[in-house]
């Protein structure tokens, strides 16, 4: 089903009818018929796929939830052999994880990448065809479900999230339906608890759910979907095109990156906020951000929280790991040696991150580039520290803050390059071309021959008031709570004219072929 | 407790008319929009429009058809020469279906004595209507009913909700809105209130008569065309509508004459009779190196010829009553006269330019 269809928003009025009309107790319920009308409506294929992930979770989750107990019991009970018995059951533990882990992210991976690795090596033995292409149809949002899930029993290991007695339920958590599209990637406690337990109407968070999920249609429709056949135009026939073009590009190609998946987001978490359920956010306008590290605490939050969280600390704080540290501190001196591991750790799960886009070269590159990055601004934050000291670069000052955050969009936007290109040659060939005549004589007609005046006129509007929204949230403004307890008389009428705007200026209809959301096929 | 159980009561009925009112502002908001998106040409949509603007059963003689009928019936010619009071509720290439729930919607303000049905759309071979033709054929349509048959007639089902909803059709029109599409109700290409659906050609394209070899062989209609079109005669036998099949010249008519043979003969079926004045001995003045404004149109003069003898015919075969004069009847009246000043070279069936 798709999101921006009239079917999705029926649906989702009689998701919210039931829910509202159900006992509290029982409105979990409707969550999860929703979900599973939903997911079925996405191709059965899909809906056997996550149904077994979850089956896999519920089960795995109640066995290590016994193992735990079965340790805890043996621990406490201090009889001869007892030790080692708990022992075996740590590793019992660690087995079953793995097992299931294997099971979980396994298909994930064959789904994904089995077509790209095969073609991959039979290109090697010249066109035999030595390993069957599986062309798997990939389930809606694979990636986060599978995540999710992975979390779950991670954390269910850890002894951070309980296992789910009723299979339903544990299959709610993993197939809840607002962010199976894109995401978010929740974890049980930001998310289990509050499905199951039913919320009565709020009228104020009802609203501004209405407000968030209108927004991210704005987002989606008025400019990320505007932009795609501009974006696709500029992008595409490069050959003879001005330097300044291309770059130009490469910069609408981001915005509208931006505002198709935090869009989409926003429609997620609105839809929730209505139920009465939040969802973690995942965006917090990563384009303010004075740093690549800190842009990734900003862009994909949860996607880099679920890496850092589940890969990351593990490797780092691993005996491996901090082996690591002890033989680096030794050759590269204490503070150096200190932070290896962790830039290593960073390096690989950015690559991992790269990879998780798409099964191919560019992917890796674009992963690699900015594990490179953040592995050296850690290997190297001496040197920045210093180097800041010289230029003055520290402190709150405006002209400081702005530099930190071109020079972050710089870095950033460089590695766009890659996110579009077919090959990481022509990525770099791009990268080269948009440096080379910026000759502004033909500006006038270049520009209209991919857009309207007028269009041009409309997604600069749009993308002002994106702008605006954006900096006043920056400077803790809460635009949506605000909103949603004003007076009618200013509330409506900003709702009125941004629903106006959506279904006038969206992109949407005959004619226009619906865009999936950027993100949805990962 | 209970106070407090009482004043969320009061917070989520003041929530819930709150939530309606939205929604009724907006909808109304919407539809405005639809309407403003629109394209306000006079066939179809204008014609439809204004025809809610017409007294209550003040049409005698209803014509539904292409633009065939638009163009060639001159609504102001009966009126001035016979007293008979027509309207042409038509669009470009109109088929069955949408004249169908065109005559059903129109049946809720008026009865006409002779509905005049446009033979052509038996020669469509198209399942569904184009996109455009859609749109201009039934967003003038109110009532819901009909408004969503003939849409669910005109468009395969799974396109449907688009134009049922309308502005997902018409939303990506906002490049060409003019002032006076802001305009309720439209003013007719500038005809105002009073115009009766002729829509006036100007052109002159010298064609030559039709050689035709006037046979009765019969080629099938397209199913559906042959569904609505018993769909028409059927509610016209159960409403005791006198329905008159009407084949309009028009150059092209050769490759016509098997459909429209198929036509006549399921007409037959129901005791349904109509003229095709494509294949009348009587020449009537009709001439083809003049009166047509492209290969299937009458042009201005062209349409006085044919509407006079159409006039002739009508008065003949029906009990059609003089309404010239009558006062509830001066919107005829007023649609004429606008009509003559605009083109006064015409009073006398001359031709503007020659």
């Amino acid at each position: 089903m798709n999101i921006l269809s009239f079917e999705f928003l029926v649906f989702i009025m009689a998701v919210l009818i039931v829910y509202y009309v159900l006992p509290l107790k029982l409105r979990w319920l409707a969550l999860l018929a929703g979900s599973a009308v939903f997911v079925s409506m996405s191709g059965w294929a899909g809906a056997a796929h996550m149904t077994v992930i979850a089956l896999c979770a519920w089960l795995g989750g109640l066995a290590l939830s016994a193992l735990k107990q079965r340790e805890k019991q043996l621990r406490k009970g201090g009889d001869e052999g007892s030790g080692e018995r708990a022992s075996a059951c740590v590793t019992r533990q660690k087995l079953l994880l793995a097992f299931v882990l294997i099971i979980d992210i396994g298909a994930m991976v064959f789904i994904k990448y089995e077509p790209a690795v095969a073609a991959w090596m039979n290109g090697l033995t010249k066109g035999k065809q030595m390993i069957p292409v599986w062309e798997l149809a990939v389930p809606l949002g694979l990636s986060y479900f599978t995540f999710q899930s992975a979390g779950w029993l991670i954390d269910i290991y850890r002894g951070k999230a309980q296992a789910q007695r009723n299979p339903l339920k544990a299959w709610l958590f993993v197939g809840y339906f607002p962010q199976l599209a894109q995401g978010p990637i929740s974890t049980w406690k930001e998310l289990g608890e509050q499905l199951l337990t039913g919320h009565r109407l709020e009228p104020v968070q009802f609203v501004s759910g209405f407000q968030l999920m209108l927004w991210g249609y704005f987002k989606k429709m008025v400019i990320a979907d505007r932009l795609a056949p501009t974006t696709a135009a500029l992008l595409g026939e490069t050959g003879s095109m001005p330097g300044w073009m291309v770059l130009g590009g490469v910069v609408l190609y981001m915005l509208r990156l931006y505002a198709d998946f935090s869009g989409g987001m926003d429609v997620a978490r609105g839809i929730s906020r209505m139920l009465g359920i939040e969802l973690p956010e995942n965006f917090r306008r990563p384009f303010f951000s004075k740093s690549v590290a800190e842009y990734w605490r900003r862009w994909h939050i949860t996607l880099g929280a679920w890496f850092r969280s589940y890969l990351m600390y593990p490797l780092t704080t691993s005996h491996a790991g901090i082996a690591l540290g002890r033989r680096a501190s030794k050759v590269f001196g204490k503070k150096t040696g200190r932070v290896i591991p962790t830039a290593l750790a960073t390096l690989l799960i950015f690559v991992l991150i790269g990879m998780w886009h798409s099964a191919n070269w560019n992917a890796l590159v674009y992963g690699a580039y900015f594990g490179l990055v953040m592995a050296a601004s850690i290997l190297l934050q001496p040197l920045w520290k210093k180097m800041n000291s010289a230029f003055h670069l520290q402190g709150e000052k405006a002209g400081v803050k702005a530099f930190c955050m071109a020079r972050t969009w710089v870095l950033v936007l460089a590695a766009q390059f890659f996110a579009f290109t077919s090959s990481p040659r022509q990525g770099l060939s791009l990268l080269k071309q948009s440096f080379v005549n910026w000759d502004f004589s033909h500006f006038a007609e270049q520009m209209t021959a991919i857009m309207s005046v007028r269009e041009w006129v409309i997604a600069g509007i749009a993308m002002a008031v994106l702008l605006l929204t954006d900096i006043l949230c920056e400077r803790g403004i809460d635009l949506c709570g605000r909103l949603a307890k004003a007076h009618i008389w200013v509330r409506w009428p900003v709702l009125l004219l941004l629903l106006m705007a959506i279904l006038i200026f969206g992109m949407y209809g005959v004619g226009y072929d619906s865009t999936a959301f950027m993100y949805t096929q990962f | 407790m209970e106070e407090k159980t009482e004043s969320r009561r009061r917070v989520l009925v003041f929530f819930w008319l709150r939530l309606a009112g939205f929604a009724v502002i907006a909808a109304l908001m919407l539809s405005y929009a639809t309407y403003v998106l629109t394209p306000k040409s006079d066939f179809g949509i204008c014609s439809m429009i204004n025809m809610y603007r017409q007294p209550e059963d003040s049409v005698d003689v209803l014509a539904v058809g292409t633009s065939l009928t638009y163009a060639g019936i001159n609504t102001n010619v009966l009126w001035s020469e016979f007293g008979i009071a027509s309207y042409n509720l038509c669009s470009a290439e109109q088929p069955f279906w949408v004249s169908y729930y065109t005559i059903k919607e129109v049946l809720k303000t008026q009865h006409p004595r002779v509905i005049l049905l446009d033979a052509k759309p038996s020669i469509y071979e198209r399942d569904y209507t184009k996109r455009g033709r859609t749109i201009l054929s039934t967003y003038g349509i109110r009532g819901l009913e009909n408004r969503m048959g003939a849409i669910m007639a005109c468009v395969e089902k799974d396109a449907a909700m688009g134009y049922i909803l309308g502005l997902p059709e018409v939303h990506s029109n906002y490049e060409r809105v003019k002032l006076n599409d802001f305009v309720f109700p439209p003013d007719n290409g500038g005809r105002g209130v009073d115009w009766k659906g002729y829509i006036e050609m100007d052109e002159i394209e010298h064609h030559q008569r039709p050689s035709l070899v006037l046979n009765s062989v019969r080629r099938n209609m397209n199913d559906r065309e042959e569904e609505y079109a018993r769909k028409i005669f059927e509610m016209c036998r159960d409403e005791e509508i006198e329905l008159m099949l009407i084949g309009i010249p028009n150059p092209d008519y050769a490759v016509d004459h098997m459909y429209y043979n198929a036509l006549w003969s399921i007409a037959d079926e129901y005791g349904i009779g109509g003229i095709n004045y494509n294949t009348l001995d009587e020449r009537f003045g009709l001439r083809f190196s003049s009166d047509f404004a492209d290969w299937q149109h009458l042009n201005v003069k062209g349409s006085m010829t044919f509407s006079r003898k159409l006039g002739e015919d009508l008065k003949e075969r029906y009990d059609l009553p003089d309404r010239r004069g009558d006062a509830a009847y001066v919107s005829y009246e007023n649609c004429a006269k606008d009509w003559y000043d605009k083109y006064p070279d015409f009073k006398s069936s001359g031709m503007k330019g020659m």
